[in-house]
């Protein structure tokens, strides 16, 4: 054997495998460091920096007293980590939650699965004690936490659930709509105004940035928090509800089924809006336990359904001022023309009844008595294009346009209509007669209504109807109004005071339909509505009217579903609530004894 | 005339580099370990570093003949304590290689790589040896073999893998034929290939066959070679479906990280970021946020390579590529310069291990070696890797002092 000296060619082996070896951990080292350095720093970056998003405080809503209506108070969800929860204590921790433990387990995986250093929430909005059995028993239960989130608290008696509305978790399909605002896992305004203003309620996400080491522990926040993105709070809505007003439109109604909308004449605001059957929104306050859902979705009375606007119903006598300003604007008769009621109107063959026999009625008598037959006469001579027209005049047949999007338009026949659905000439005039007292297709809704109510009140100035007259944004500290739009319903001032006068005599004057919504010192007028439906149900009854007389203040409408008339259901609901605003309480020393058995709750409460 | 003898026989070229990477492996270990100041791991490997460093100049002192002569007892003496290891220690991450003395650990399987070293020069640099016979290359196995076999009962696969580089380099360096070399390597080869599809497989396998025809020695030999080799590499998927899930998973994952980022990917993943984070200039001394956050698991350790170069940048780790390769490259120059065939395999014995170690560890935290856990010499945290680290300098050293000495 040589030398090692003399080992050269070998050495050079050496030298080779180790320059060869150098030289392509070289290459690999600038490929990773300065080649893709940025990607990888990149990489490294969002390694260690998260973003937790922050929540913004929804906005509020005050009634247009400036009362607190819609709040917000905490709710604990409790969450877990799954990484440092110690899964034998799964049974204890069940326990305090009251859940089932295979239900907290399967939300504990669904964690794992996701990342199980992120804390998941394994139960929502707990109650004080859980809180502070959670928090006695931290030591015990290593990687259980809570959260602080906002639920909705409604402060007064008003629960106004359809029209303040709810919030929900927002679903998929939403999501991919909306972009990229949202997470899954926010809750979005799913009804009413909470809908309606979703984008002004909602205020915008913060993101703060923080550093966390591998475990996804935190260590503190990044860069002193100068790259975060600061929380916008909601803006909040004044709304032109009259709180107190609506709380008592809604123990009037106490177990019926209707809807109590009540509109300023001045700017179209709409001061109660009441649906019943209606829901507690409280138990809509962050999450909805599912019993909830159920139990208010299978109730055969639909309390969740909005009767206040997206309903159709036919409007009964309350829709007869629609003709008398068609006849009288049309001049197809005077305040002096007469019709001798004798409780029964032949047309053809067929007999239409009224309630009464009137005698010797004009128009005036005939909107203070109801008087049907004066209307079936009126009918035949304004014709069916005019009593179309105005009606449309007056807004039906089209939705109002109200803030809370949630409409029915109704239904306004006309002579197309009538040639469609029953073919050309395969409708007789006797149709007319119905719709003239309002009955037969003619379909419309609560805040309809109480909208043509207002437009009789302030003499054609047709507002739309509107819940929110300012919003006030937090960031900039201003109130932004919204302006009232208006357009004219152009009759004459002689007209109008004919169908006030009416409407005056209906609720004040002896032989009025409508004396149960007498209001002292306030003139109130109105009109009742008696409307039948199908299926031998008991009739609906309804009111609309307003007060004053002079310079209205409160144009309303009743409507109590299957009651009978509506001089002995509705227009005393309407009556309260209209001394109810206009005094700001009730100051009849006793309520009507006609009307005792509709006052269900204590008025204590109020 | 001390003075002449020191600037004589003292290799600077083999200390520097050393002292160079134990200051950069110090301060990695400091970063690595960092929180609200210096670590108990820090202050350790401090006080491991100045052992070695008393250490590595003690052993360059030790006569040249009386290391000779200490070769086969030491040697035998440490493979008793891996013995011992496997019946008493105590188990670290899985393994039984650890000895507890008094808090702190010692693993006899790092210092047997040295005594392993300096039994197989013995035996290779004694007159009748020669490794064209059979009989000698059986018995420079059942050196390297035994302790082999008992780091892999420990189990410790990694510390496994650098004896057989370290045999494979002495062996060429004492003279094995390149016929021999080819029936080392090719099964190795040919296992390897194996896991990356039946294509590579099949090359091997024709390389293999044509390099065996080209040293046309004895047929039958190159047959058996041959079929050893085809018969390894089918028999690899069989064996790869009987190891340990953690194992399996780890050359998987050296084959695809990015399948399984949170489970066996993640190591490597990591360190590629840290590495690659650390771009030209680095991130800064302790502002690392791949280290200080703890995103490297066994940063201190078998992953500390990450450190330094998400620290100071392509800079600080050229730097310890370069220091490495240059301590190899004097290590090859002293193993061809010293008169004495025991003190040259000594030499390329340690080459050989601080190779093994750097490319497995470097190679590995770069992503383009499967995770096998070696420590990276002079900068992983751990004393009895330091201290073996040390003594190897110490030998290189001494090989260096006397390499005048036949």
């Amino acid at each position: 054997m040589t030398e090692f000296s003399d080992n050269s060619p070998r050495k050079f082996v050496f030298y080779g495998t180790v320059g060869v070896v150098f030289i392509l951990f070289l290459l690999r080292l600038i490929q990773l460091q300065v080649l893709y350095g940025e990607v990888y720093g990149k990489k490294s970056e969002e390694n260690s920096i998260r973003q937790i998003a922050r929540d913004p405080i929804r906005g509020l809503m005050f009634d247009r007293n400036g009362t607190l209506v819609v709040d917000n108070r905490p709710s604990y969800s409790v969450t877990v980590t799954p990484s440092e929860f110690k899964i034998v204590k799964i049974q204890f921790l069940a326990s305090i939650l009251s859940m089932d433990t295979s239900l907290l387990r399967e939300k504990i995986n669904k964690g794992i699965r996701y990342n199980r250093f992120a804390p998941v929430k394994v139960k929502r909005d707990i109650d004080f004690a859980t809180l502070s059995a959670i928090e006695e028993n931290r030591e015990k239960l290593p990687g259980v936490d809570y959260q602080v989130e906002s639920k909705r608290f409604y402060p007064t008696g008003a629960k106004a659930a359809h029209l303040y509305g709810y919030t929900k978790e927002i679903s998929d399909q939403q999501l991919v709509e909306v972009g990229s605002e949202y997470r899954p896992g926010d809750n979005i305004g799913a009804t009413g105004l909470e809908a309606a203003y979703e984008r002004y309620l909602r205020g915008q996400k913060g993101i703060d940035l923080i550093t966390v080491n591998a475990f996804g522990q935190l260590l503190g926040r990044y860069n002193d928090g100068k790259n975060d993105i600061p929380v916008r709070e909601g803006n909040d809505l004044n709304l032109t509800l009259d709180s107190k007003t609506q709380a008592l439109a809604e123990s009037l109604m106490t177990d019926k089924r209707g809807a109590v909308v009540a509109i300023d004449p001045a700017n179209g605001g709409v001061i109660a809006f009441v649906s019943k059957p209606d829901y507690d929104l409280a138990q809509f306050g962050s999450v909805t336990p599912v019993e909830v859902w159920k139990e208010l979705n299978t109730d055969e009375s639909k309390p969740l359904f909005n009767r206040a606007s997206l309903t159709r119903y036919p409007p009964g006598s309350t829709f007869k001022m629609v003709l008398a300003a068609a006849a009288l604007e049309e001049g197809v008769i005077d305040p002096n023309w007469r019709v001798n009621c004798r409780g029964v109107f032949q047309f053809g063959t067929r007999p239409f009844h009224d309630l009464h026999v009137h005698g010797s009625t004009n128009v005036t008598e005939a909107i203070q008595k109801s008087c049907n037959v004066f209307f079936y006469q009126l009918m035949l001579k304004v014709g069916f294009e005019r009593w179309t027209r105005y009606s449309q005049e007056f807004g039906f047949g089209a939705s109002t346009g109200m803030d809370i999007l949630e409409e029915n338009p109704g239904l306004l026949p006309s002579s197309e209509f009538f040639d469609r659905v029953y073919g050309k000439g395969r409708w007789t005039q006797g149709y007319l007669l119905s719709l003239s007292i309002g009955q037969g297709e003619v379909g419309v809704s609560p805040i309809q209504m109480a909208n043509y109510a207002a437009t009789l009140a302030n003499k054609g100035y047709y507002y739309t109807p509107h819940a929110v007259q300012k919003i006030y944004d937090r960031q900039t500290k201003q109130t932004i109004e919204i302006p009232p739009q208006v357009r004219r319903v152009e009759l004459s001032e002689k007209t109008w005071d004919i169908i006030q006068e009416g409407m005056y005599r209906c609720v004040n004057e002896v032989g009025g339909t409508g004396q149960a919504a007498k209001v002292q010192n306030a003139s109130a007028c109105g009109k009742t509505g008696t409307a039948q439906t199908p299926h031998g149900k008991k009739d609906h009854a309804w009111f609309v009217g307003f007060a004053p007389k002079d310079n209205p203040k409160i144009a309303i409408c009743v409507l109590v579903e299957n009651a009978g008339y509506g001089g002995a259901f509705a227009a005393p609901i309407a009556g309260l609530c209209m001394e109810q605003y206009l005094y700001g309480e009730l100051i009849r020393e006793k309520p009507l004894r006609s009307i005792a058995n509709l006052l269900m709750t204590n008025q204590e409460d109020q | 005339m001390v003075d002449l003898w020191y600037k004589e026989n003292t290799d600077f070229k083999t200390i520097a580099p050393a002292i160079l990477l134990l200051l950069i492996g110090i301060a990695s270990v400091y970063s690595a370990t960092y929180d609200a100041g210096a670590s108990i791991y820090f202050n350790r490997q401090v006080i491991w570093a100045g052992v070695g460093f008393a250490l590595m100049l003690t052993i360059m002192f030790i006569p040249f003949r009386t290391l000779q002569l200490l070769s086969y007892p030491l040697y035998g003496g440490s493979v008793l304590l891996l013995i011992v290891v496997l019946i008493m220690g105590k188990i670290v991450a899985g393994s039984k290689s650890w000895f507890g003395i008094g808090g702190f650990g010692l693993q006899p399987s790092e210092i047997v790589k040295v005594t392993t070293i300096l039994a197989v020069a013995s035996y290779l640099s004694e007159r009748q040896v020669n490794l064209s016979r059979w009989k000698h290359v059986a018995v420079t196995f059942g050196f390297v073999l035994l302790p082999v076999v008992l780091i892999v009962l420990q189990p410790d696969v990694g510390t496994a893998i650098v004896y057989l580089g370290m045999s494979v380099v002495i062996i060429y360096w004492a003279g094995a034929t390149n016929f021999l070399m080819i029936l080392l390597v090719a099964p190795v080869v040919a296992a390897v290939a194996t896991l990356f599809g039946t294509t590579a497989f099949l090359i091997v396998i024709a390389t293999t066959f044509v390099l065996l025809f080209l040293q046309r020695q004895n047929w039958l030999f190159a047959a058996m070679a041959f079929s050893f080799t085809v018969m390894i590499g089918i028999s690899v998927q069989y064996i790869f479906g009987k190891l340990a899930p953690h194992q399996q998973n780890r050359i998987l994952t050296f084959l695809n990280p990015d399948a399984d980022p949170l489970g066996a990917g993640y190591n490597v993943i990591q360190s590629k970021i840290a590495i690659g984070s650390g771009g030209f200039f680095g991130k800064g001394f302790l502002q690392g946020s791949q280290t200080q956050l703890n995103f490297l698991p066994a940063q201190w350790t078998d992953f500390i390579f990450c450190v330094p170069s998400e620290e100071f940048g392509f800079i600080g780790a050229f730097a310890i590529l370069l220091f490495l390769t240059l301590i190899m490259l004097r290590g090859v120059q002293i193993a061809s310069m010293v008169k004495s065939r025991y003190a040259s395999l000594v030499a390329i014995g340690i080459v050989g291990v601080f190779g093994t170690h750097t490319v497995i560890n470097i190679g590995m935290s770069m992503g383009i070696m499967p995770v096998v856990g070696v420590p990276l010499p002079f900068l992983s945290y751990g004393g009895s890797n330091l201290l073996t680290n040390m003594i190897m300098t110490g030998l290189l050293l001494n090989m260096y002092a006397n390499r005048k000495e036949y």
